[in-house]
């Protein structure tokens, strides 16, 4: 007598908490519960950025600045070139190309594989 | 031998002092226009005005008359899409402080800061007493989130160059999705280069 007693209030607790999760609240929408899952589920990743600036900026075009970057990718490309005339002759003159360089490359040449002159 | 040791002594004082940089300090509330760009006096007036537009627009008033409590404020993500790298965080402090120190409304942590609380939380639970752990679910929730956007405009030609800057913050109601403030911060600048 005892145990069936005791199993029908914890069916009865079992329903009740049940019940209570699937009451609605006045004029709430019957499928909250499948929002509601699926909010959980994706929470974390959704939260991320709570009080943090999210940075999407744009380049904005600006005349003067544009000129500026243009202006200092010349300086930059002229020191490449110097660099590179300096490490292995001007590619760019048909009189002092790759193979009449005096810094041309020639394997097993002296040091390093460079040669200086003929 | 001397004289040397005091011309030397006098030439590196010369040097040291004729290269040393030079830091004055200055009032936040004046700072100079150096570049242009977004400072310290854009962030400042935008705090000024958003403060006076949330705390005295009668969205509090309403929801106080139907709840018969303050409300509870989240802040959420502000979104940056002009051309400057912006920090939202210098203004978005200020307009919490005044929450705080106005007391109208209440203010709930967010993000990473919360992220932190709860893993202290989680970490009370195995290691403080009994009598001072904090249990979870009992967070107080918010009633409305606070999110907001940068924008901009350029037009430059030549030297001349207009900037638009428009802050808008939003406070919408997190069970029922109804935005009950808007507020709106515009800067605009001439810049000559």
């Amino acid at each position: 007598m005892k145990k069936i007693l005791l199993s029908f209030f914890v069916a009865l607790a079992g329903f009740a908490a049940h019940a209570q999760e699937t009451t609605l609240a006045p004029d709430q929408n019957p499928r909250y519960a499948e929002s509601r899952d699926r909010y959980i589920k994706a929470q974390d990743q959704l939260l991320v950025n709570m009080n943090t600036t999210v940075q999407q900026t744009y380049k904005a075009y600006d005349w003067y600045e544009a000129k500026q970057e243009r202006k200092l990718q010349r300086y930059n490309d002229r020191r490449e070139r110097r660099l590179l005339r300096a490490q292995y002759g001007n590619f760019y003159s048909p009189y002092d190309n790759n193979y009449y360089s005096p810094y041309r490359y020639a394997p097993g040449f002296r040091r390093n594989g460079w040669r200086r002159g003929w | 031998m001397k004289s040397i040791f005091l011309y030397a002594t006098a030439a590196i004082l010369l040097v040291t002092t004729a290269c040393s940089r030079k830091v004055t300090r200055i009032d936040p509330v004046d700072t100079p226009d150096i570049s242009g760009k977004w400072n310290n006096t854009d962030s400042r007036l935008t705090a000024e005005e958003l403060t006076s537009q949330i705390l005295t627009e009668k969205w509090i008033g309403d929801y106080v008359q139907a709840k018969g409590k303050k409300p509870v404020v989240i802040v959420g993500m502000v979104t940056n899409k002009s051309h400057e790298h912006i920090e939202a965080e210098t203004f978005m402090k200020d307009l919490e402080r005044s929450f705080i120190t106005s007391s109208k409304i209440g203010l709930v942590q967010s993000g990473k800061k919360r992220e932190e609380l709860r893993a202290e939380k989680a970490d009370q639970q195995t290691n403080a007493s009994v009598s001072t752990m904090k249990k979870f679910g009992l967070e107080n929730g918010a009633d409305f989130i606070l999110q907001g956007s940068i924008n901009s405009i350029v037009d430059a030609y030549k030297r001349k160059k207009t900037v638009t800057y428009q802050v808008n913050l939003e406070l919408t109601n997190i069970e029922t999705n109804e935005v009950v403030w808007i507020g709106e911060k515009k800067i605009a600048k001439n810049v000559k280069n």
